[in-house]
């Protein structure tokens, strides 16, 4: 294909129909769709819906749309968001995209540094799927923030808030990580070796303050017992997110090296690699299920989680994969890979779900309290998903997959480059 | 000023009459997961003999409150008179403040689309003195005041009452003073036992480090 070059990065002249109109691309469009119709209903009940209130009532009695809200407010749950289960989806999701998403650079960044040369000739293309999976999470949370106030961000900052500590940090670490693979890019060796270096010490050291804040964050939400009382919150998260980004890397390697010299290299070492994360994983698990608040493990490990706890995030990220692996033929890595990839998303689902399971009611210590005279007493908190929630997570696989093709139009980053 | 509530909840009789004042007050969007203020029931039984328990509840307007300390763009903060506000045109939805607050006191009030709270009717106190909860309450199940002022009608009662906190374990020093019933079975089935039953002189010394 025709290029031209801006600061030494070839760019392929790819023509409007190559850039947007393939296959992966009509993929992707199918499940961005999804998240379009999800961020409509969203919305349309977040900001457009009538709401009733006393106020309201009496100013206009008439109004059909309030007699309608009025109703609802009787006899069903009211609103977007609900009291005892304020994160869902969209945070379960958004962890999900952007540890892995960051598991994958990070493991590149360590992989170069520790000179493994498969890696480093395909670092690129795993590097842009990081960071498409990183705008992916950023993505589906944007949907879930009421971004008219997000101005406030900036304008009037709570600097030990965690969750301002990341805009920061993004605002280092995608143009850092955007830097980094336009140096593999370019193949600018001199300053690349020059720089190579401390570029991937600080990548890892900017892909664990990210662990660390993300760790902060629910930190600092002391009432949930289960998330400030698994030991090493940061560490649970590298783990655990690490197994994904492998099961992540090895579907995307055979998808797209797989006919590229080294690819049963590239594969060995996937293999290798996630067994030793799946080994560390399931000794915290342990541990860490030992030392969380009773009520929590309980709920999960014996009560309404259990079944989704051990015979989907165990048997799917744990158990399955590890028999797959253990031994070393090549063939179950993509069958591993798919299993982690499931297996991890229903940890992130069972993490934040989990947070909120035990209810906050039992507030005297006599028992659970019930707000509302007619309903009956709960020891379980559970919320299903919207389904434009849903849909918006669909759509930010969409994205991720829409980020990766047009950068590999565009970039050729599934080229396997010269390493010397 | 410091502001705070204490709660005689042994006379509760679960009219709603608080609910719905503050309903009407502050507006607060209509559903029964929508409550500035609520009365929680715990129904059990000891030795086959059952009860019911009903607790008036609101926010604890915490001198450290998480739900501040959380909250990315001080939309959350502590006004004049340790109340805990929010302002609603810098809230994001981020809803860290509710996965923060011990109490389950905060939710999304879909009319401003932003998370919302008991404000102690702050809007009242310098006409009225007091909340639209206590004004209606039949029973004078709430008092609200000053603790920093000796003559107020809190203080008064706090002195010559026993109380306790919620979850005090959470380090939140929460601003509710529920009232000891006076009735020991009352008092046996409605609190539990690890709860620290606090005198006037001892709460002092404890929070305020003043030595009676």
């Amino acid at each position: 294909m025709e290029k031209f070059t801006i600061a030494g990065l070839e760019i392929n002249k790819a023509s409007f129909k190559d850039m947007f109109l393939n296959k992966i691309m009509l993929l992707s469009y199918v499940l961005i769709a999804f998240a379009i119709y999800g961020i409509y209903e969203i919305y349309e009940l977040r900001y457009f819906t009538k709401v009733a209130s006393t106020h309201s009532m009496s100013l206009d009695p008439f109004n059909p749309e309030l007699k309608e809200a009025l109703k609802s407010a009787i006899f069903g749950n009211v609103g977007e968001v609900s009291r005892e289960v304020p994160w869902t989806l969209f945070i379960s999701n958004y962890m999900y995209m952007i540890y892995t998403g960051s598991g994958i650079i990070f493991l590149v960044a360590l992989a170069e540094l520790l000179n493994f040369k498969i890696v480093e000739k395909l670092a690129a293309s795993f590097m842009v799927a990081g960071l498409a999976m990183v705008f992916a999470g950023l993505f589906t949370i944007a949907t879930d923030l009421n971004m008219l106030n997000m101005k406030w961000m900036f304008l009037d900052p709570n600097t030990n808030a965690g969750m301002w500590l990341m805009l920061p940090l993004y605002l280092t670490y995608i143009p850092f990580v955007l830097f980094e693979i336009y140096l593999i890019l370019t193949n600018k060796r001199e300053l690349a070796r020059k720089l190579a270096f401390p570029i991937l010490i600080l990548s890892i050291g900017v892909d664990l303050v990210e662990y660390y804040i993300q760790a902060k964050l629910f930190s600092m939400n002391t009432a949930r017992h289960l998330w400030t009382e698994f030991p090493g919150l940061m560490w649970y998260f590298i783990i655990s997110a690490f197994v994904s980004s492998l099961g992540v890397m090895g579907i995307l390697s055979y998808l797209v090296h797989r006919n590229k010299k080294g690819y049963k290299e590239l594969m060995s070492l996937i293999r290798k690699s996630m067994l030793f994360f799946l080994y560390l994983l399931a000794i915290y698990e342990v541990v860490g299920y030992l030392v969380i608040d009773k009520d929590w493990a309980f709920i999960i490990l014996f009560g309404e989680f259990r079944v989704l706890f051990f015979g989907g995030y165990i048997l799917f990220a744990l158990v399955l994969p590890f028999l797959l692996l253990v031994k070393p033929d090549r063939s179950y890595i993509i069958p591993a890979s798919i299993s982690v990839i499931i297996g991890g998303y229903i940890g992130r689902y069972l993490f934040v779900y989990g947070g909120n399971a035990n209810p906050l009611t039992n507030r005297f210590g006599v028992g659970y309290e019930k707000y509302d005279f007619y309903s009956l007493t709960t020891n379980f908190n559970y919320v299903s998903p919207h389904l434009g929630e849903i849909f918006i997570v669909v759509g930010s696989v969409g994205v991720a997959i829409f980020i990766f093709k047009l950068v590999d139009t565009l970039f050729s980053i599934t080229k396997q480059r010269d390493v010397h | 000023m410091n502001y705070a509530m204490a709660l005689d909840y042994q006379n509760c009789i679960n009219c709603k009459a608080c609910e719905t004042a503050c309903k009407e007050e502050n507006g607060v969007q209509l559903g029964a997961n929508k409550q500035r203020i609520w009365v929680g029931i715990v129904e059990g039984s000891i030795f086959d003999k059952s009860f019911i328990n009903l607790y008036p509840s609101q926010c604890n307007h915490c001198e450290t409150a998480p739900c501040v300390s959380v909250c990315p763009t001080n939309a959350s903060y502590v006004a004049a008179g340790g109340i805990v506000q929010v302002d609603y045109k810098k809230c994001i939805l981020c809803k860290g403040c509710m996965e923060a607050c011990p109490y389950d006191a905060r939710f999304v009030d879909d009319t401003k689309v932003a998370v919302d709270k008991c404000t102690f009717c702050d809007h009242r106190i310098e006409e009225y003195g007091t909340t639209a909860c206590q004004t209606t309450c039949p029973t004078n199940v709430r008092m609200f005041g000053d603790l920093d002022d000796d003559n107020s009608d809190l203080v008064k009662l706090l002195k010559k009452k026993r109380f306790f906190f919620l979850k005090e374990k959470s380090n939140t020093r929460p601003k509710l003073f529920y009232i000891v019933p006076d009735s020991e079975n009352y008092a046996r089935q409605s609190i539990s036992h690890e709860t620290k039953i606090y005198t006037w002189d001892e709460y002092l010394e404890k929070y305020r480090g003043v030595r009676g």
